[in-house]
């Protein structure tokens, strides 16, 4: 590395750097303003860039379908075998659970509840991860223009996904319920004990604020509580692996395994449906096993 | 002209960055092809393009993460101007020396990032960069002086930077 004298034009120097203490100034000084300015643009920017986005996105998942088709299909007998086995045993739970469900419609036609208003969901594909390390979350092929908003609560059949942070015409960003910024409000479908879920840094979940008395344990399920947020209530978060009783604390938390795999969801639903509008319905009555849209 | 180049870089590079980049990452760590981008065009282009590049990199991967925008702005743009100040200064770059540079700002720009996360304490402050800033910091070194190694084989790099 040999060093040298600079040959820049000395103009083109002093005006990067003006430019760069005015954008300092200005980002410190007006940041609402500045990033006001910029929404105006985020619009036609993501349409154009969602183009080589989708492409990519598509060349992507059309690799990924034929590997899962053709290479991966190791192991796949012993699990074939193991998921007849687990037929048979889901079989038996449902009958089970046909007969609570009639024994429920009966109880709840006596109770005289209105029948629950089902949110109105909108369904996105995954077209990529977080351009950074430093969050997880998300990219969604589905914008502004499709009636996402920030805040939106997004699921899948199996559980809650995250809630969308960022949004632009045509895609927008969801923070995973595995992100330490984000927080969701849960409910301990057992012991019906609420509490907040946050994100880990080691990439599952945890439920804060869980009450000293409540005989919370492994293996109970953690469900939307429906009271903050856009997520109606009753949507599978995750099953408590750890409890974490601290002497002196007030309060017990315990962590989560996330009911969706993170790591591979492809295709979302985003409730549209803001809060109150989904519960005031069916104050009682929990989605489980119900976000189809 | 450049301004297609310009243009067809940062288009490029967030599917790159979003879509294929998670697929090659290691320990669930992926390199930042933004920051590696605004350092090479600083030092090729000189230090108003490194900026200007920088914070058009900046602003368009900002729409596709949770990240704050003034943070992506701050780090691509100042990255693209500190290397076009650099760049100024050295005849000659190695590829190892551009590595260890791009290994040391990007370093320092995770952990301002870090220091800007408002929900962490020590431990998990600690925990970030040595998991998350200082892998990336090192796949960011290793990708650009692989990066400049590649084209400076290919190209007249001296040449690239003075004309």
């Amino acid at each position: 590395m040999w060093m040298a004298h600079s040959r820049s034009p000395y103009g083109a120097r002093r005006l990067a750097l003006a430019c760069f203490a005015l954008l300092l100034v200005a980002l410190f000084l007006l940041p609402s303003q500045i990033q006001g300015l910029l929404q105006y643009l985020d619009g036609p920017v993501g349409y154009v860039v969602r183009i080589p986005l989708e492409a990519i996105a598509s060349i992507d998942a059309g690799i990924a379908d034929r590997w899962e088709q053709y290479v991966a299909l190791q192991g796949v007998r012993e699990e074939n075998q193991q998921l007849r086995k687990e037929i048979e045993w889901l079989r038996g739970q449902h009958s089970q659970l046909r007969e609570s469900v009639a024994a429920t419609e009966r109880l709840t036609a006596l109770l005289q509840f209105k029948e629950q208003a089902l949110p109105t969901m909108v369904a996105a594909q995954v077209i990529g991860r977080d351009a950074t390390n430093r969050y997880r979350a998300i990219i969604l092929n589905k914008g502004e223009s499709d009636g996402i908003k920030p805040d939106m609560g997004v699921v899948t059949p199996a559980g809650v996904v995250g809630r969308v942070v960022k949004t632009t015409g045509a895609s927008s960003v969801v923070l995973l319920v595995t992100d330490p910024s984000n927080a969701i409000a849960g409910l301990i479908q057992r012991t019906r004990d609420e509490g907040v879920v946050e994100g880990t840094q080691q990439g599952l979940a945890q439920m804060k604020y869980i009450p000293l008395l409540s005989t919370v344990r492994d293996g109970d399920r953690v469900v939307t509580s429906g009271l903050v947020g856009d997520f109606p209530r009753g949507l599978v978060i995750g099953t408590i692996t750890r409890i974490d009783k601290q002497e002196g604390a007030l309060f017990q938390s315990a962590e989560l395994m996330p009911e969706v795999d993170i790591g591979r969801v492809e295709e979302v639903l985003v409730i549209q449906t803001s809060y109150g509008q989904s519960t005031k319905a069916g104050a009682g009555a929990d989605l489980l096993g119900k976000p189809s849209p | 002209m450049k301004f297609s180049i310009y243009l067809a870089l940062v288009l490029l590079l967030v599917p790159l960055q979003t879509t294929l980049l998670p697929h090659l990452s290691l320990w669930n760590v992926k390199p930042d092809l933004g920051l590696v981008a605004a350092a090479l065009v600083g030092l090729f282009a000189g230090e108003l393009e490194g900026l200007l590049v920088g914070l058009a990199i900046g602003w368009v991967l900002s729409l596709f993460s949770a990240g704050e925008l003034w943070l992506s702005l701050l780090t691509n743009g100042g990255v693209g101007l500190l290397a076009g100040f650099l760049g100024r200064q050295v005849s000659q770059m190695t590829s190892v020396a551009l590595g260890l540079g791009l290994l040391l700002v990007s370093l320092a720009s995770g952990v301002f990032a870090a220091l800007n996360f408002q929900h962490l304490d020590g431990s998990q402050m600690w925990w970030m960069i040595e998991s998350i800033v200082f892998p990336q910091a090192c796949f960011d070194g290793v990708v650009g002086g692989g990066l400049y190694w590649l084209l400076s084989r290919r190209f007249d790099v001296i040449r690239l930077r003075t004309e």
